[in-house]
């Protein structure tokens, strides 16, 4: 069945290799020209890999933002990082990613099963199963760490608010109040959910999560 | 040995595939119907959105959801835990053809898991356990991913029938010619590209993957316009990727039939070499062939099963069965056949300048 040569068949197989070898390239030059601008640190879904390892792992599929309950995971696309001036690079792009400031994590209280939800729907491993116990949550969760601004907030300029401090999950440990409820960060306990940054009545907001950064490691 | 024909397998195979199409729009907004009825807002949501097309979808949504067993019922409160208590049903089923779960099960395409561990140099648990079924599956059935459940595939075939109507226009789309091998290459490129870059590239031109993604945003920013109180129909959330998707169905149209199947398709060569010993194959009987070709022409893929050469990428669609008026086709059982990948006849091109 093998047939000769011929010359529609060389030229078929060497546009082929063209088309194959060129696709790729642009392809390749694609996500290098964008991994270069790749600045956007965000804020990932709990469980997650480092960020590095992360882009590697995850497939993109969208699972964790339908498990979301409180629809705080959203993909990463240029419109839905607009609003906040976050532009994804290329291999962040369809990334799942949180904006506390729009919807933060409540670490799925209330909803059924034992584990996280999206980090029980990842199929990769991307976002590493994670128990919903506060020891679990503690160790396994590291989205970022509250910050205050404390030129903004109003408990530390001469009012007494405190709704930070009502809002988190693990009150007294991670963000505990101090004189006129001036929110005091533990940066060792804060797991980064994000609620104490959407429930700030003050705008711009005067606590924010800081996402972690790209080489953070348990130990630092 | 010769396997029991099943009657009317095209329609049977154009169901499957639109029902995955239909679940691909159906579970994002499900999701979002979930989501207004957890808040609480559902009947106002459905009441302030009347008469426009986010609307009417909830509003239906709604109405099915109520029409279900256990659904209707007038109290307030108990309907809102009725249609909570249904929705943990429906959320039962989610993603995509990219990675779906289905209950307990869950799915995830042989593609992403070979970019995932590709790109991290890590194979965790998690990925083998959604590997099972579709890998499985497809060293036993072959390709059928590509017949049964892609839906870019459902796609492509309407783009190949459109083809007769611009050939009735007197507009005769070309149809170049590829290496089959162009697929493989693809792949192996594919993965060293996601393995230098550390982050997978494939899925982003992978037609299921990139509809899935797409279909799934589209909905998803039809509602959050809504909820801004924009509405009507528009093409936001749709990204760069809507654009190679549209390129491939341009190409397709004018240039080369069922050209990304054909040639190119990663996943398609991923799910070829899977699916090479399947014993579940398209045979020819021999005496009952009458050498008409139909089946030559029939065939999506590009093979030849009037010389029985159906090869590894045979997908197993049945097209060819359908097509036969001799009853010389039929899928059977075994695993001997020449594998040429690389088999376009010369038949092919008469075969379809006759059809």
């Amino acid at each position: 069945m093998e047939s000769k040569l011929t010359r529609r068949r060389f030229l078929t197989r060497l546009g082929t290799g063209a088309f194959t070898v060129t696709g790729l390239a642009g392809t390749g030059l694609l996500a290098g020209l964008g991994s270069a601008g790749e600045a956007a640190a965000c804020v990932r879904p709990p469980g997650a890999l480092l960020e590095d390892d992360f882009l590697a792992t995850c497939i993109r599929c969208g699972r964790c933002t339908d498990a979301c309950p409180n629809r705080c995971i959203t993909p990463f696309t240029k419109e839905a990082g607009s609003e906040l001036a976050l532009t994804p690079g290329a291999r962040q792009f369809g990334t799942p990613v949180i904006f506390p400031r729009r919807k933060a994590c409540m670490l799925c209280n209330g909803e059924p099963g034992d584990k996280l939800l999206c980090t029980d729907a990842c199929p990769t491993g991307a976002l590493i199963p994670t128990l919903k116990t506060p020891e679990a949550i503690q160790e396994g969760v590291h989205m970022g760490t509250a910050v205050v601004d404390t030129t903004i907030c109003y408990s530390f300029n001469g009012a007494s608010c405190g709704a930070c401090v009502r809002a988190c999950p693990f009150e007294g440990e991670a963000l505990s109040a101090g004189l006129w409820e001036r929110p005091i960060v533990d940066p060792s306990a804060c797991v980064g959910c994000g609620l104490c940054e959407r429930s700030c009545v003050h705008y711009p907001q005067a606590i924010r999560i800081v996402p972690r950064p790209r080489d953070w490691s348990v130990a630092s | 040995m010769r396997l029991p024909q099943v009657r009317r397998l095209q329609v049977v195979r154009h169901c499957v595939q639109l029902t995955v199409l239909l679940s691909l729009f159906l579970i994002p907004t499900i999701a979002r119907y979930q989501n207004y009825v957890s808040a609480r807002e559902a009947d106002r949501v459905i009441e302030k959105w009347q008469g426009t097309l986010a609307g009417g979808v909830i509003a239906s949504v709604d109405s099915v959801f109520r029409a279900l067993p256990g659904g209707e019922t007038e109290r307030a409160g108990s309907m809102q835990r009725n249609r909570q208590r249904i929705g943990r049903y429906t959320h039962q089923v989610r993603g995509s053809v990219w990675s779906a779960d289905i209950g307990p099960v869950s799915l995830t395409d042989p593609l992403a898991a070979a970019e995932s561990v590709v790109g991290s140099r890590h194979f965790p648990w998690v990925l083998a356990v959604g590997l099972v079924i579709p890998v499985l599956v497809t060293m036993l059935l072959g390709r059928v991913f590509c017949s049964w459940v892609c839906p870019a595939g459902l796609l492509f075939e309407i783009t190949d029938a459109l083809r007769g109507v611009l050939r009735f226009l007197e507009i005769n789309p070309r149809n170049l010619r590829m290496a089959r091998g162009t697929k493989y290459g693809m792949l192996a490129a594919g993965l060293l590209l996601t393995f230098v870059v550390a982050a997978p590239v494939l899925g982003y031109i992978y037609p299921p993957a990139v509809l899935s993604r797409e279909i799934h945003d589209f909905v998803f920013a039809t509602f959050d316009r809504a909820e801004h109180g924009r509405f009507g129909f528009w093409v936001g959330g749709m990204s760069w990727m809507a654009v190679v998707m549209l390129t491939i169905v341009a190409i397709e149209l004018f240039v080369s039939r069922r050209w990304w199947c054909r040639y190119v398709c990663p996943g398609g060569g991923l799910y070829s070499l899977l699916g090479a010993a399947r014993p579940v194959r398209v045979k020819l009987r021999h005496e009952s062939c009458t050498d008409c070709a139909l089946c030559v022409a029939a065939c999506p893929i590009g093979l030849n099963p009037m010389k029985n050469q159906m090869g590894i990428e045979c997908d197993n669609c049945g097209a060819c069965i359908s097509s036969c008026n001799d009853a010389a086709l039929g899928y059977g059982l075994g695993v001997h056949q020449s594998a040429s990948i690389d088999s376009d006849g010369t038949d092919e091109t008469l075969a379809e300048d006759a059809a």
